[in-house]
């Protein structure tokens, strides 16, 4: 194909969006509409994922030693907590430190603990220890307790077990939601191509009939269909994160004092937009230009 | 140009509208094909464009075998003719000029060739300075001439006319039987399709008579000339009915 004639039919996508203007507009608000439903229940799902992450790794198991145990057995138990799969980190705290801790946050009655000191120190030198997988806690809890020098471990599997239960749902109700409303979406978009393409069935026999091949007819609606699919893209990705960054304004004012924690729990803007505006154009392109291609089979079969 | 051998068309249902058609149109020829309404024209320029296939029989048009084209070479047979159709068919949201261009820009034309060519054609059909009007803002006639320059615009060895005169007064049908005629006088062949009996008579031409789907007459005029050996994809370097107007 000439590049003067691919311009011409670029030209005529253009123009034919404008000539049938209503079409095109009722195609743009279907898109938007979905895109926009489709947008905030994938945002809604990425930021409840996002809190249980969060929530999820605040877990941290304790594990308590031997109080007969020397300093070096300490160490090699260490070494060898830090080496089971999925161990992220164990941070040592001697009995004196763990004294020395609780003499401290004690305040004033500090010196009830000063008796304690030494040999009557009764707390337990503990390792703390981070897992890289909440999921597998119980699985490495189990086995440090296996070890030699180890009292015992406190691991709080059931909230654990009920955050990631918790997260696996919201997930599959949030993919689930997704998905049908992008199905949704591409059979809207589907019929609303059909119907103009149907509005446009008799132009489309004419240039069969003056020689047209398939993808020289194909062409203008091709521009049409993906022009249509990306200004909807760009529009609802816009009003999403327009709104979504509302919602964060709203969220840091109606939990004052907690900036951290929502911070921390609910995703930026400024990570979210790529994805948003990324996704919502490819989404929007390749609605627009499959929707296109199946709409037009029959009528170019003459 | 065009050969029907023992061609039949039986449409689903049962219905028979062509019986063992046999007729061969030589390059250069200007032919009537003539008939009342339901003897089986329509049926027969639906085979000629391929947008009915023959139930049996063989049809050769313009060095394309119709009976086992392949879909992907539709598109080159109706490029080798122009076809001006009874109700015109041209595209509402397209100039005069516009969709006289969309049948040279089907083909691949360079943009230089059709911004010369296009003028041309308007103004051999007497449509000069009504390039930027739609359709829909012409008379019958008009749109008549516009289909016709459509037609003539990538100057095909073949013109086929459907009921031309059918929708326009009888000057405007004189004028167009006149500049069908010029353009035969070049060498392209014409073939109109008709059910007026006058009309078919009035230029002393080729007639083939087709009724109850079978050619029931076919008044031969003294025609010897064979047909030249041609790539059916290559139009003519130089169209011909540039010379019409000289």
């Amino acid at each position: 194909m000439r590049w003067s004639s691919f311009k011409y039919l670029f030209r005529q996508g253009l123009h034919s969006m404008l000539a049938n203007r209503m079409m095109t507009l009722a195609s743009l608000g279907v898109l938007l509409v979905c895109m926009l439903l489709t947008g905030f229940t994938g945002l809604l799902s990425a930021n409840v994922n996002s809190l249980m992450e969060w929530l999820g790794g605040e877990n941290e198991m304790v594990v308590m030693l031997d109080r007969s145990a020397t300093d070096t057995e300490y160490e090699v138990t260490g070494a060898q907590i830090r080496s089971i799969d999925g161990v992220a980190e164990a941070i040592y705290t001697s009995k004196q430190e763990a004294l020395d801790q609780l003499s401290g946050d004690m305040g004033e009655y500090a010196y009830l603990f000063n008796e304690l000191a030494g040999e009557e120190n009764p707390l337990y030198a503990q390792y703390t220890v981070r897992v890289s997988d909440p999921a597998r806690m119980e699985e490495i809890a189990n086995e440090i307790r296996s070890l030699d020098c180890v009292e015992m471990v406190n691991s709080p599997d059931g909230l654990v077990k009920t955050f990631l239960n918790v997260q696996k749902w919201v997930q599959i109700i949030s993919w689930g939601l997704v998905t049908v409303l992008g199905v949704v979406s591409a059979v809207v978009i589907s019929n609303t191509i059909r119907l103009t393409v149907f509005a446009r069935r008799k132009e489309i026999n004419i240039m069969k009939f003056v020689g047209a091949t398939n993808s020289f007819i194909r062409m203008p609606f091709f521009v049409e269909g993906m022009t249509v699919g990306v200004v909807a893209g760009l529009l609802a990705s816009g009003l999403v994160l327009g709104g979504y960054h509302l919602v964060l304004q709203k969220a840091a004012a109606y939990f004052a004092g907690w900036e951290e924690v929502v911070t921390a729990v609910l995703l930026p803007v400024q990570a979210v937009w790529p994805w948003v505006t990324g996704g919502f154009v490819v989404f929007g392109l390749v609605l627009g230009g499959i929707g296109t291609i199946t709409s037009m089979r029959r009528y170019l079969d003459v | 140009m065009i050969r029907f051998e023992h061609v039949y068309k039986t449409y689903p249902g049962g219905s028979e509208a062509l019986h063992d058609v046999n007729l061969h149109i030589k390059k250069g020829e200007f032919v009537f094909v003539l008939g009342h309404s339901g003897a089986g024209k329509s049926t027969f320029l639906k085979l000629i464009l391929h947008e009915e296939a023959a139930t049996s029989g063989r049809i050769l048009v313009n060095g394309f075998d119709l009976s086992n084209i392949k879909k992907r070479r539709i598109p080159y047979l109706r490029r080798s003719m122009g076809v001006v159709f009874q109700d015109f068919r041209l595209i509402p949201t397209m100039t005069v000029y516009e969709n006289v261009a969309f049948a040279m820009r089907v083909t691949n034309v360079k943009e230089s060739e059709i911004r010369r060519r296009v003028p041309y054609v308007l103004k051999l059909v007497g449509l000069l300075g009504k390039e930027n009007t739609y359709p829909t803002l012409l008379s019958g006639g008009e749109q008549q001439r516009v289909a016709m320059a459509r037609a003539l615009a990538h100057s095909p060895q073949l013109i086929i006319a459907d009921e031309p005169t059918g929708n326009i007064d009888p000057e405007m049908s004189v004028a167009m039987m006149e500049l069908l005629n010029k353009i035969n006088s070049v060498g392209t062949t014409v073939v109109v399709v008709t059910h007026e009996h006058e009309l078919a008579h009035q230029l002393g031409k080729r007639i083939i008579t087709i009724n109850h789907g079978s050619v029931v007459s076919d008044d031969l005029p003294s025609c010897d000339e064979e047909e030249p050996a041609s790539d059916p994809e290559q139009a003519p370097a130089q169209p011909a009915d540039e010379e019409v107007m000289a």
